[in-house]
């Protein structure tokens, strides 16, 4: 079964639309300048915005440009109409998914509002489309498929890849017949401070992979894929592969790559780095093993990928990490490498998707982007293509059909797809095992007080000094859980969470709101994102594994299950630590009780172990 | 001299949540970083940052220079009593 690219959607900082996105990369122009629509006092930052204002999106969904809607679900909203109105496929009768990959949801609509909300009842609406889960069904609504069942995926700044990776295994695994899939993400305040806390940004134009690389800009958009099954027959695979070999020996002008090619989703892995909230390891684990198992299952060598779109970033530890783990993968023979961070900015939870789609391009129109900045070589970095796009490239003797995509994120959250022009022909996978549950535990504190004495016995001082309440309680339910079912280490990591870090998110907007755009907290922010959990238990445990967290509201350990169970019946893990965890802190308590809802309790800790039934070996 | 390097002790006390360290045993001169010493690592150099321009109004842009700067609180009291804008 081969899951295929039936169309794509676009907009970030460099076109608003896919053909504009692909005339930018072929001149080599760059999107990043000034701040425009971002209302920051940091003016010296570099950013990548979209060239539209929140009217004017409004204007092109057909709204009255007045109303108030998060830009993360505007841009999601048009990626998704163009990607739909590419792929001309009738969604009707059908199970159709939404994922989407974001981490700020609504948070610039939260922050410019949060204190006139805290006094007026009137506004309180705006909240309730502020968690990741509540922007993308308002997304998808926007975008005309209020009928499809939506879900996001948020770990960081590869969400949207894992979204892409999700659609994929629900395709194969028959759960849907047309998935939407990738991310969004729109500049905030809360996140331009965070990244600026972790001095992580660069005052300069961003220069991936450069000896005098200095951090990143940041940048926002969205993009959106829309992915089918298809079963390519056998008979039609030799034609295809035949054809393809042909014009690998030269024969150009039976040009099988065309700007209206089949493209395929034809291998994926995610991993976590397992090494620090922030930083990644300095031999690259995690998208090492990420980029080897999606090559693995595309059924192809190092030598068979003819470009590499990097995470590239830009930050000196980011670039060096992720030069180590390619070298690693390629050895000598490193195909042509380019970050386009230089042209978008880093897009975070969307970027995942962008590179998609800008790979897509690539393979489709026959060039290799542009890796803009980059001027001198640096001995821990891989020299990476060039600073100037290269058109009618080797791609046009198509010899290049396959290209990898990386996209990591906070917390190690590693991970690769390959996109390629030839299917596998490989038959539908099956369910081969049956899951059954090992262990559980759970920890429900109404007011926040946790067992002392059991936390020490997993938490040492050093480590406590850090952690959230949050934190702690999901690590004391998740080592319980694992101590009961007597594993040391699982193969998978999922956490389920309705709201994320409130309190360590929360604190980081009071104190940016109260003392300004300046000297906020690092450690505050680096774990204010929702993939904080399953990472830091990751860290703990230094578990390699898959590693996923879900943030769809009331659904969210529904998914988280659904995933596991899935990686068990598949053989592709053998034990998955699951965990629903969420808090309310004291302002949401008052938010609810505002709003006349049951007051949820301040801690929530539930972890499950998920094996491979005995009974299916 | 001696009166800034035990500000300094509580301030970084407070800022990393360093609730089992007691001051007596906080070494002026004990390294800050690595395994032997108090055992910080760069998220902590980030805060300490932080801390310097909150209280001291001293701007450091790069990590990197901080590197000197960081090695214990004597040094840190060094650079701020040289550097300090409040």
């Amino acid at each position: 079964m081969n899951i295929q690219v039936a169309g794509y959607g676009i907009i970030c900082a460099i076109g608003n639309d896919a053909s504009a996105v692909l005339e930018s990369l072929k001149a080599g122009r760059t999107g990043i300048g000034p701040m425009h629509y971002l209302q920051s006092v940091h003016k010296e930052l570099p950013v990548g915005e979209v060239k539209l204002s929140n009217a004017d999106m409004l204007r092109m969904l057909g709204q009255d440009e007045t109303t108030i809607i998060s830009r993360t679900v505007l841009m999601g909203a048009i990626a998704i109409r163009q990607a739909l109105e590419q792929a001309g496929i009738a969604t009707e009768g059908k199970r159709v998914v939404v994922i989407n990959g974001t981490t700020v949801g609504g948070m610039d609509v939260t922050e410019h509002f949060i204190r006139q909300i805290s006094e007026e009842d009137d506004l309180l609406p705006l909240l309730k489309k502020h968690d990741c889960g509540s922007s993308t069904r308002q997304m998808a609504d926007l975008a005309g498929l209020a009928d499809a069942e939506v879900c996001t995926v948020s770990t960081a700044c590869s969400s949207a890849v894992n979204a892409i990776i999700l659609g994929s295994e629900m395709l194969k695994a028959g759960e849907a017949d047309i998935v939407i899939a990738g991310g969004t993400e729109a500049l905030s305040l809360f996140h331009l401070n965070g990244f600026n806390s972790l001095m992580i940004l660069d005052k300069e134009q961003c220069r991936p992979f450069d000896k005098s690389r200095a951090g990143l800009n940041l940048g926002e958009g969205a993009a959106f894929l829309v992915l089918t099954h298809n079963l390519v027959k056998s008979e039609e695979l030799r034609v295809k592969n035949n054809s393809h070999k042909l014009e690998c020996m030269g024969n150009s002008d039976s040009s099988l790559l065309t700007p209206n090619s089949s493209l395929y989703i034809r291998g994926y892995g995610n991993r976590c780095d397992a090494f620090h909230q922030t930083a990644s390891s300095e031999d690259g684990e995690g998208a090492y093993l990420a980029m080897c198992d999606a090559l693995q299952m595309a059924g192809l060598k190092p030598e068979d990928i003819h470009y590499i779109n990097a995470h590239g970033t830009g930050t000196p530890n980011n670039d060096a990490s992720e030069s180590a783990a390619i070298r690693r993968v390629f050895g000598e023979e490193i195909p042509p490498v380019s970050s386009t961070k230089g042209f978008t900015g880093h897009t975070t939870s969307a970027s995942g998707a962008i590179e998609t789609v800008i790979c897509i391009l690539a393979l489709r129109h026959q060039f290799l982007p542009a890796n803009l900045g980059w001027k001198e070589q640096d001995e821990a970095c891989i020299r990476p293509y060039g600073n100037s796009t290269l058109i009618n490239s080797k791609f046009k003797t198509g010899i290049c059909t396959s290209v990898l995509c990386n996209s990591f994120g906070f917390g190690g959250n590693d991970s690769a797809l390959v996109i390629s022009s030839v299917p596998t022909g490989s038959s539908p996978e099956e369910s081969r095992f049956k899951s059954e549950q090992l262990a559980e535990a759970t920890i429900l504190s109404a007011d926040g007080e946790l067992d002392g004495q059991a936390l020490r016995q997993y938490i040492s001082a050093g480590e406590a000094r850090r952690m959230s309440l949050l934190m702690k309680a999901s690590t004391l339910s998740s080592m319980q859980a694992l101590r009961e079912a007597g594993i040391e280490c699982p193969d998978a990591i999922i956490t389920a969470t309705a709201y994320g870090m409130l309190e360590t998110s929360e604190k980081f907007l009071n104190d940016m709101l109260e003392q300004g755009e300046e000297t906020l907290s690092p450690t505050l922010f680096m774990q204010s994102t929702h993939n904080t959990l399953s990472s830091a238990i990751a860290i703990r445990l230094k578990c390699h594994g898959y590693n996923m967290t879900y943030s769809q509201g009331s659904d969210s350990l529904r998914w988280a299950l659904r995933d596991a169970k899935r990686l068990i019946e598949t053989g592709k893990a053998r034990t998955v630590l699951v965990g629903l965890h969420d808090e309310a802190t004291p302002t949401l308590q008052n938010i609810f009780r505002r709003m006349g809802k049951p007051v949820p309790p301040r801690l929530y800790s539930r972890s499950i172990i998920l094996g491979r039934s005995p009974a299916s070996d | 001299m001696e009166q800034l390097i035990k500000d300094l002790k509580l301030q970084i006390k407070e800022a990393l949540n360093l609730e089992e360290l007691s001051l007596e045993d906080f070494d002026a001169d004990a390294p800050l970083f690595g395994d032997e010493g108090i055992g910080l690592d760069s998220i902590d150099v980030l805060e300490i940052i932080v801390l310097l321009e909150k209280e001291y109004g001293i701007r450091l842009a790069n990590p990197k220079e901080g590197k000197a700067i960081f090695k214990s609180v004597r040094t840190i009291a060094e650079y701020v009593q040289a550097n300090r804008k409040k």
